[in-house]
């Protein structure tokens, strides 16, 4: 097959272990850090396994709304649908896009929806209700502002979000954002959250300080996992 | 710029890209026996139509049989089949829904997006139909790309990154152009994905900021969504140094892109079978090679929901002689779309006049304009247009003379909707796509 060919031809090449340039907001401007491609790999693997504590299993169906920019954590998520063998369809987070959303969750009627953003809820309001949209979604994992929107109309949502240069994603417990311990600090001070690269990573990030309210919750999840946890003040914010 | 480069590495798979042509159409007529049997044993809208039409894969064993019994397919009979059946996929899936890797879409912009249905391992199959295309353009190992704008059809940067690219991630979104400038100073990258607003943005940073500079690094930039006038692609080049590669559809089976010689868009005809037809009620006839028909595409590689004599309703020239950059592949130069010409009172009017009219105002040189019309055939020419508020200072002095400018062009003395320009690009609902014809 052509398609495949070409990806054959192409991993001949001698290509560079760095994937991605991540930059990211932080207290003091833009900052930025390396990902590499076997750190993509170890990301997708955690990105998994927390997928999978959600109960996604193959046969199912994903919607993930993420924009052209978000790949350092996109691209994990996507593998991690891969490796759990769930279709996934694929939307803009941007407002303007909602119709996609809408399309896309109406007729492909997903068990998971990932990435959903506040912007594309407003959107979305215009000509639905959102709370009957979502209620029957069994797992929605959305971004901060998002969160509060959709609790308050009885969406059980849980959190989504990249905390600089990593991803936090909230388990069905429901007590923070867990972040992959094995390859990133998390802390806060003042209230605000820091994030410092952990001794894996292959570019040193030094603690960052990323002007994002919240705290780490300290302590065992429920869930049984040791990773760090973030609770945003952002996502927790009543709607 | 891109096409002074030297070309000793020009082809990312030689064999393919310079095949001679006799083989490509051995190949093809292969695939595409396998693709009759396959499409029917799986897809119940293929079967539906051609049990139909009294069409069996063993009635197929040429390329001939299969032009001349395998019926056309619009994309009016997936939406119908769709509608009546409820399936999303149209009746297209020949494979069992789980298989899918992912599902990404069309944009939507005259109804509900369309679905595509992929399987793929490395990379989404789109931006793999790229690969050989990001060569030519001189994409290579270690090289450093901006995240795209969007989406688009899936995400893009595993397709980068099979060539070996490192993304930069970068919000190249409407409204981030300063900071796509300032990332491209700080990060020297080699490529660049852009989009018709872009353009328009970056034309009014062009007065304070010196863009040939900026986009010195760049080995060449990539525009689609829609054709770029002849004024704005001269600016691009020439103004701002990008060596801007256009590419387009290739009736929604991959992509088709210019090469160094920006001598037409090529199609990888190892990934489709495109014919250029001129249909009417009574049957169809084929185009004499380099006039204008219909490109007709069959999908040979996409086993998850092949689109079979599928008509684009782009009107294209083909012409299936060897390109000055060497490879065999057949080339498009596309017209415009069926449909796009509006009659008024029974005068044709066409995009291109009316654009012409748009470009030549200094206030309206982006040329962001919308012909805004119910149906084909119209009393009046409806005209929304943008305007750069900074550069007008009487809208009615603009309406005046656009008008009588329109007017010599079409013919038709038009009824204008002034907008500022950022307001109406505000209106898409597509990364890529601003809609040219508009019902409202």
């Amino acid at each position: 097959m052509a398609r495949a060919d070409t990806l054959a031809r192409a991993r001949e090449l001698d290509r560079p272990e760095l994937a991605y340039v991540v930059r990211f907001s932080a207290a003091g401007g833009t900052r930025e850090t390396g990902l590499t491609r076997a750190e993509l790999a170890r990301d997708t693997d955690w990105a998994t396994a927390r997928l999978r504590d959600h109960g996604l299993a193959p046969g199912q169906r994903a919607l993930l709304t993420a924009s052209g920019f978000e790949g350092f954590w996109g691209h994990a998520v996507i593998g991690a649908l891969r490796a759990l063998k769930v279709t996934y369809g694929i939307a803009e987070a941007m407002g303007w896009d909602h119709r996609r959303t809408s399309v896309f969750h109406r007729e492909l009627r997903p068990h998971a929806v990932i990435g959903l953003s506040a912007e594309t809820l407003e959107g979305l309001a215009g000509g639905a209700d959102i709370g009957e949209m979502f209620r029957a979604t069994p797992v929605v994992l959305a971004r901060p502002a998002a969160v509060p929107v959709l609790r308050a109309v009885g969406v059980s949502a849980c959190l989504l979000t990249p905390v600089g240069p990593a991803l936090a994603l909230e388990c069905p417990e429901r007590g923070g954002a867990h972040v992959n311990g094995a390859e990133w600090r998390v802390g806060d001070r003042d209230g605000q959250l820091f994030v410092a690269a952990g001794e894996q990573r292959t570019s040193h990030l030094p603690e960052t300080p990323l002007g994002i309210a919240g705290r780490v919750v300290p302590g065992r999840c429920g869930c049984g996992s040791e990773d760090p946890r973030v609770l945003l003040a952002e996502a927790n914010k009543p709607s | 710029m891109a096409g002074d480069r030297d070309t000793a590495d020009r082809y990312f798979e030689p064999q393919v890209e310079t095949m001679p042509r006799e083989e490509l159409r051995a190949r093809q007529e292969e695939r595409v026996l396998e693709l009759v049997e396959y499409a029917y044993a799986g897809s119940a809208f293929y079967r539906e139509l051609w049990d139909a039409h009294r069409v069996h894969p063993r009635d197929v064993r040429s390329l001939e049989d299969f032009r001349a019994r395998v019926p056309f397919i619009t994309k009016d009979m997936v939406r119908a089949y769709r509608a009546r059946t409820g399936d999303p996929f149209g009746g297209l899936l020949c494979v069992p829904p789980e298989e899918l890797t992912s599902v990404s879409s069309s944009s939507g912009t005259t109804g509900d997006p369309e679905f595509f249905a992929e399987i793929w391992q490395d990379a989404p199959p789109l931006v793999t139909a790229q690969v050989r295309d990001l060569w030519e353009l001189g994409l290579r190992p270690g090289d450093r790309v901006l995240s795209p704008p969007g989406t688009f059809r899936n995400l893009m940067d595993p397709g980068y990154q099979a060539l070996g690219a490192v993304v930069i991630e970068v919000d190249t979104w409407m409204g981030k152009m300063h900071e796509v400038v300032e990332a491209l100073r700080t990060y020297r990258p080699a490529y660049l994905q852009m989009m018709y607003p872009q353009m328009v943005e970056l034309e009014h940073l062009a007065e304070k900021t010196d863009l040939k500079e900026a986009f010195s690094s760049l080995k060449g930039a990539s525009c689609a969504g829609q054709p770029l006038s002849r004024r704005m692609r001269e600016r691009i080049r020439h103004d701002w140094g990008i060596d801007v590669y256009e590419y387009t559809s290739a009736a929604d089976t991959g992509t088709a892109w210019e090469c160094r010689e920006h001598d037409g868009f090529h199609l990888w005809e190892d990934t489709v079978f495109a014919e250029c037809v001129e249909v009417t009620e009574d049957g169809w006839r084929d185009v004499p090679e380099g006039e204008l028909g219909e490109l007709v595409a069959t999908d040979l590689d996409n086993r998850a929901a092949p689109l079979i004599r599928y008509r684009s309703e782009d009107l294209v020239r083909l012409s299936g002689d060897t390109c000055g950059c060497g490879r065999t592949h057949a080339r498009m130069w596309v017209a415009g779309r069926r449909g796009d010409e509006t009659l008024v009172r029974g005068r044709s009017v066409v995009l291109r006049d009316v654009w012409q009219a748009v470009e030549d105002q200094p206030e309206t040189v982006a040329g962001v304009f919308q012909i805004v019309r119910e149906s084909r055939e119209v009393d009046e020419l409806r005209l929304r247009v943008g305007y750069d508020p900074s550069l007008t200072g009487d809208v009615d002095a603009l309406s005046g003379r656009l008008t009588e400018a329109v007017r010599e062009r079409t013919g038709v003395k038009p009824v204008l909707d002034l907008r500022p320009e950022e307001d109406l690009l505000k209106t898409m609902t597509s990364v890529a796509k601003f809609p040219r014809v508009v019902k409202s």
